[in-house]
C-alpha cells in the first residue's frame, strides 16, 4: 500500500457558536476531520450534535450569528492548497471580557470570495429536508435544467433537457417527463429526495456532501437510494460525506467514520475495524453498534 | 425580550397610564369652555400660571389637553371592547364550528372586512347625528374581522395540538375548552395587542374629524383635534396651541401601539 | 396546461365571490341609508331642499319603497353606474361625472404612496438585514415618528415646509414656488407628491411595511432552498425575487383599505381635488348621492384590489391553485 495521499478536504478545529435567548452556546467545539479524494467520510451522531452544521461550515453555508468562529478549513485541488478561513481571524474580534464578535459584512465577503467559485463545482449538497430545499414556484425540470446549464454552459436547450431526463432515469425516477414537470408539492418526499440528488450530481461536483438522505424514507426506498450513491460515486470517484442515524448505511458506504456528541468528536474509526469488531469502542458508539445488533468489541471506560 | 424592548414598555406603559389616569380623572374636573374664553391674555407662551400656555381665545392649553382625553377614552374603550370580544368570539367560532355556521360566520366576517372603515364612518356621519359614540361603535363594529382573523388563526393552530385534544377527550365541554384554555389562557395577549390598535384608532379619527370640524367634537368644547385645528389661523410665531396636542395625538397612538405589541410579546414568552 | 385551466377556475371564482362582496357591502350601505332615523328623506337631505328634488332622489334611492325592493331598485341603478345626481356640491351633475375623475386622482395619490412606501420599506430592509440589538434605536424611533396620524404628519409637513419656504426662500427675496403656502389650491403637482410623501409617513404604514417586508426578505433569505441553490452554485436573486412576488402582492393589497382611509383626510388637509375632498366636503354640505356613490366606489376598490391579488398569487404560486382548486 503506499501512503496515503494528502486529504483533499481537511478541516480542523472548527468552532460554530450561535447567540441564543439563554446567551452564547458553543454548538460545534473544536472539530477536526479529513476526506480523502474519491471516497466517503460517514458522519453519525445522535440529534443535535453538530453533525448538519459541521458539514454547513464546510459549505460555508453556516446560517444565524455569529456563526463559524474558529477553525481552519483545507481544500487541496490539482495538487493547490486553498485555505478557507484563512481571514477568518481578520473577521472575528476578542474582547477582553464576554464572547467573541463576527464582523457579518467582512464574514459575507469572505464567503463570496472563497466559496461562491467552489459552490456546485467543487461541493455541493443534498440537504436534510428534500421538499424544504427545493424552489416551491419552479419545476424540479427547471431547477434541475439550471444545474445541467451551470455544469455545461455549451449545450443547447434541448440537449440541456434531455440531459435533466437523464439524470431524473438514473436516479431510478419513474416517469422523469412527469418530474420534470412538477413542482416540489406535488411529489412524494421520497421523489423529492431523488429530484433533489439528481440536481445536486448534474453540478458533477468533485465532494458531495449528504446529510440524512434517507430519513424520512421507507426501508426499501432507504436501500435503493444507498445503493444509487454507491453506483453513482464508484463509477466518477466523487469525494462525499456521509450524515446518517443509520449506522448500517453508514457502514455499507463509508472507508472512515466520525462518530459525533454534544458538538465534539467522540470517535473516528474505519469503517472495517467496526465491521470487525476490532478495538476499542467508545461507550456511544458501542451503543449504537448494540443498537444496530452489530459486534460491540471492546469498550472503553 | 431584549433591554431595549423592556424599555420600550416601560415607556410605553407609561404612556398608557398617564392616559388612563386622565381619561378617569377629566370627567370630575369642572370646566366651562365659555368661562374659559379670555381675551386679556392670548397666546400666552408656556409659564408658571399656564404651563403650556393659552390659545387663541386665551384658554388655558394644559386644562383643554386634559379634557380633551374625555373625547375619545370612554369611546376608545367601547370600541375595543366590541371589537375584541365580539371578535375573538367570532373568531373561535370561525376557527372551530364547521358547516353553515361557520360558513355564515366567515362571510359576514369578509364583508365587514370590505368595507373601507374611515369613508364607512362618514357615511354613517352623514346619515345620523355624528356623536364621538356612534362613531366608535362603528368602528369598534369594522375592526370585529381584524381581530377575528388573528384569533381564527390561532385558534385552528391550537385546535389540532395534542393538549387541547386531550382536554376535550378528557370530558371537558368543547365550549370550555376553547372559551377558557385557548381564548383566555393563550390569546389573550392577542386580545392585548388589538385592543390598543383599536383604541388608537378611535383616537385617530376622533382627533381626524374633529380637526376637519363637522363631526367629533366641536368648539368651544375641547378636543385635541380641534385644538389642532387652530393652526389654520395661528401667526406662525405661536406654535404651541397647535404643537402641544399634536405632540399629544403622537404620543399617544405610538405610545398605545407599542405598549400593546410589547406586553404582547412579552405574554407570548411567557406562554410559550 | 392544466395549470393555466385552474388558474382560469380560480379566477372566475374570485370573481363570483367578489362580486357577492360587492353585493353584501352595497347592502349594508344601503340599509345604512335606510335606517336613518325619522323619516328618512328628510334625515338625508339639507335644509330647504324643495320638494320635487325630494321625490326624484326618494325615487332614485327607492326610499317609497319597502326596504327590500328598493334596494333591488337601488341596486340596478348602481349597477348601470347610475348614482343619481348631485344635490349640493355639483347640483344636477351626475354622481359619476363628478366622482370618476376625482376617484381616479385619488387612486393614483394612494397606489403611488403604497409603491413608495413598499419601495423604501425594501430597500430599508435589504440595508438593515438580519435584526440586531445595534438597530433598535433606529426602529424604536422610526417607529414613534411614523406612528403619527396622516393628517397630524400632514400638519407637520405642511407648516415645516412653509417655515422653509419663508425663511429661506421669501425672507431671502427669492420668487416663492406655486404652492406656497401649503395648502392653497394650485395646480402644482407638488401637493400630489406631498400628500403621497405624508401618507408614506404617516398612520404607522411605514413601520408596518417595513416589518412585513424585512421578515419575508429575511425568511426567503433564510430558506433551505436558497441555501441549496447557493451550494449548487447558481444565482440566488431570481428566485429571491420570485418567491417575493407573493409576500410583496399581500403586502400591498393589505395595506389599500389603511391608505384609502388616510388619504380622505390628507386631500383635505391639502385640499387636493381627489376623491376623499368630495367625500368629504359632500358629507359636509349633505349632498347625499354623492357619498354613497363614493363609498360604492371606494368599496369596490378594495374588492378589485383583493381580486387582483389573489390572481397574481395564483399565477405565481403553483400551490395556490392547489390549495384553492
Ligand atoms: N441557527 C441556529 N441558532 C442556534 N442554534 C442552532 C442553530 N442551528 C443549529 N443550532 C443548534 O446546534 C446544534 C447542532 O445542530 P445540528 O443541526 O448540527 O445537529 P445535527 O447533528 O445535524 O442533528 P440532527 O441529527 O437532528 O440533524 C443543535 O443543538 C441545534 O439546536
Ligand atoms: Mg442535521
Amino acid at each position: 500500500m503506499t501512503a496515503t495521499p494528502e486529504p483533499m478536504l481537511q478541516v480542523s478545529d472548527l468552532v460554530i457558536e450561535f447567540d441564543t435567548s439563554a446567551g452564547r452556546r458553543r454548538v460545534v467545539d473544536g472539530v477536526s476531520f479529513s476526506v480523502q479524494q474519491g471516497e466517503v467520510l460517514g458522519i453519525l451522531g445522535e440529534s443535535g450534535s453538530g453533525k448538519t452544521l459541521s458539514t454547513l461550515a464546510v459549505l460555508g453555508l453556516v446560517p444565524g450569528r455569529p456563526g463559524v468562529v474558529g477553525g481552519r478549513i483545507d481544500l487541496v485541488l490539482d495538487d493547490r492548497r486553498e485555505a478557507l478561513l484563512a481571514d477568518l481571524p481578520t473577521v472575528v474580534s476578542t474582547p477582553n471580557r464576554g464572547p467573541v464578535r463576527k464582523d457579518d459584512r467582512r464574514w459575507n465577503r469572505l464567503v463570496q470570495r472563497r466559496w461562491r467559485p467552489l459552490w456546485g463545482r467543487v461541493m455541493t449538497a443534498v440537504f436534510q429536508n428534500p421538499r424544504q430545499s427545493l424552489d416551491p414556484l419552479m419545476t424540479i425540470g427547471a431547477q434541475l435544467d439550471e444545474s445541467v446549464r451551470l455544469a455545461e454552459p455549451t449545450l443547447g436547450r434541448l440537449e440541456v433537457r434531455g440531459r435533466s431526463l437523464d439524470w431524473l432515469a438514473r436516479v431510478k425516477l419513474h416517469e422523469p417527463a412527469r418530474v420534470h414537470a412538477s413542482y416540489a408539492h406535488e411529489l412524494s418526499g421520497g421523489m423529492c429526495q431523488r429530484a433533489m440528488i439528481a440536481i445536486a450530481l448534474a453540478r458533477q461536483p468533485r465532494l458531495l456532501i449528504a446529510d440524512e438522505p434517507t430519513t424520512g424514507l421507507d426501508t426499501t426506498v432507504r436501500q435503493e437510494i444507498v445503493e444509487l450513491f454507491q453506483e453513482l460515486l464508484a463509477a466518477e470517484r466523487r469525494a462525499m460525506m456521509y450524515i446518517s442515524h443509520d449506522i448500517r448505511e453508514v457502514l455499507f458506504l463509508a472507508r472512515e467514520i466520525i462518530v459525533m456528541r454534544h458538538g465534539r468528536i467522540v470517535e473516528v474509526v474505519a469503517a472495517e475495524d467496526l465491521k470487525a469488531g476490532r478495538g476499542r469502542r467508545h461507550p456511544y458508539t458501542a451503543t449504537l453498534l448494540a443498537a444496530a445488533d452489530l459486534p460491540v468489541g471492546e469498550v472503553a471506560s | 425580550m431584549g433591554r431595549f424592548s423592556r424599555i420600550g414598555l416601560w415607556l410605553s406603559g407609561a404612556i398608557v397610564l398617564v392616559v388612563v389616569l386622565l381619561g378617569v380623572v377629566a370627567p370630575f374636573i369642572p370646566y366651562e369652555p365659555a368661562d374659559a374664553v379670555s381675551y386679556d391674555r392670548v397666546l400666552e407662551v408656556p409659564s408658571v400660571s399656564h404651563v403650556l400656555g393659552t390659545d387663541e381665545q386665551g384658554r388655558d392649553i394644559a386644562m383643554r389637553l386634559v379634557k380633551g382625553t374625555e373625547a375619545f377614552f370612554l369611546p376608545g374603550l367601547m370600541a375595543a371592547g366590541i371589537a375584541v370580544l365580539v371578535g375573538a368570539l367570532a373568531g373561535a367560532v370561525a376557527g372551530y364550528a364547521t358547516g353553515p355556521v361557520r360558513a355564515v360566520i366567515v362571510g359576514a366576517l369578509q364583508l365587514l372586512d370590505t368595507l373601507p372603515r374611515l369613508v364607512f364612518i362618514i357615511l354613517v356621519c352623514t346619515i345620523r347625528n355624528p356623536s364621538v359614540t356612534l362613531i366608535a361603535f362603528v368602528a369598534g363594529v369594522l375592526f370585529i374581522p381584524t381581530v377575528a382573523a388573528v384569533i381564527r388563526r390561532k385558534v385552528e393552530a391550537l385546535g389540532s395540538e395534542d393538549y387541547i385534544l386531550a382536554h376535550i377527550a378528557h370530558g371537558f365541554h368543547s365550549v370550555w375548552v376553547i372559551l377558557y384554555h385557548i381564548l383566555w389562557l393563550q390569546c389573550w395577549p392577542i386580545m392585548v395587542r388589538q385592543a390598543a390598535y383599536v383604541f388608537g384608532y378611535v383616537l385617530f379619527v376622533e382627533t381626524g374629524l374633529s380637526y376637519l370640524g363637522d363631526y367629533g367634537v366641536q368648539e368651544p368644547d375641547p378636543s385635541w383635534g380641534n385644538m389642532v385645528a387652530q393652526v389654520r389661523s395661528l401667526p406662525p410665531d405661536a406654535p404651541w396651541p397647535w404643537l402641544v396636542p399634536a405632540a399629544a395625538i403622537v404620543l399617544t397612538i405610538s405610545g398605545f401601539l407599542a405598549f400593546g405589541n410589547l406586553a404582547a410579546r412579552r405574554g407570548e414568552e411567557a406562554i410559550r | 396546461m392544466n395549470r393555466l385551466l385552474g388558474l382560469v377556475l380560480l379566477a372566475g371564482r374570485r370573481l363570483a365571490g367578489g362580486l357577492l362582496l360587492l353585493v353584501g357591502a352595497s347592502f349594508l350601505i344601503y340599509f345604512t341609508i335606510r335606517s336613518a332615523p325619522g323619516d328618512a328623506i328628510d334625515a338625508i337631505t339639507p335644509m330647504g331642499t324643495p320638494p320635487e328634488v325630494k321625490e326624484k332622489l326618494a325615487a332614485d334611492f327607492g326610499l317609497d319603497q319597502p326596504p327590500l325592493a328598493g334596494y333591488v331598485t337601488w341596486l340596478g341603478r348602481s349597477a348601470t353606474g347610475d348614482f343619481g345626481e348631485s344635490l349640493v356640491f355639483a347640483p344636477g351633475e351626475q354622481v359619476m361625472t363628478i366622482a370618476r375623475p376625482a376617484f381616479k386622482l385619488t387612486l393614483l395619490v394612494s397606489g403611488g404612496a403604497l409603491l413608495l412606501c413598499l419601495f423604501l420599506a425594501t430597500a430599508l430592509a435589504v440595508v438593515l438585514g438580519e435584526p440586531s440589538p445595534r438597530q433598535q434605536l433606529l426602529t424604536g424611533a422610526l417607529y414613534f415618528v411614523t406612528a403619527a396620524p396622516a393628517f397630524v404628519a400632514a400638519i407637520f409637513f405642511s407648516q415645516g415646509m412653509n417655515a422653509f419656504v419663508r425663511r429661506f426662500v421669501e425672507d431671502a427675496g427669492y420668487d416663492t414656488p406655486p404652492w406656497y403656502p401649503i395648502p392653497i389650491y394650485s395646480e402644482s403637482v407638488m401637493p400630489y407628491f406631498f400628500a403621497g410623501i405624508v401618507l408614506v409617513a404617516g398612520d404607522g404604514l411605514f413601520m408596518d411595511m417595513l416589518n412585513t417586508v424585512r421578515a419575508e426578505i429575511l425568511a426567503v433569505r433564510n430558506a433551505q432552498f436558497i441555501a441549496a441553490i447557493r451550494a449548487k452554485g447558481a444565482s440566488t436573486l431570481p428566485h429571491t425575487f420570485r418567491n417575493l412576488v407573493v409576500p410583496f402582492v399581500s403586502a400591498f393589497a393589505a395595506r389599500l383599505p389603511v391608505v384609502l382611509g388616510g388619504v380622505v383626510i390628507v386631500e383635505y388637509v391639502f385640499t387636493l381635488d381627489g376623491a376623499g375632498y368630495l367625500l368629504l366636503e359632500a358629507s359636509k354640505q349633505r349632498d347625499f348621492p354623492v357619498v354613497v356613490g363614493l363609498s360604492v366606489l371606494f368599496t369596490l376598490a378594495i374588492i378589485v384590489m383583493n381580486l387582483l391579488a389573489d390572481v397574481v398569487r395564483a399565477a405565481v404560486d403553483p400551490r395556490e391553485v392547489a390549495r384553492n382548486g
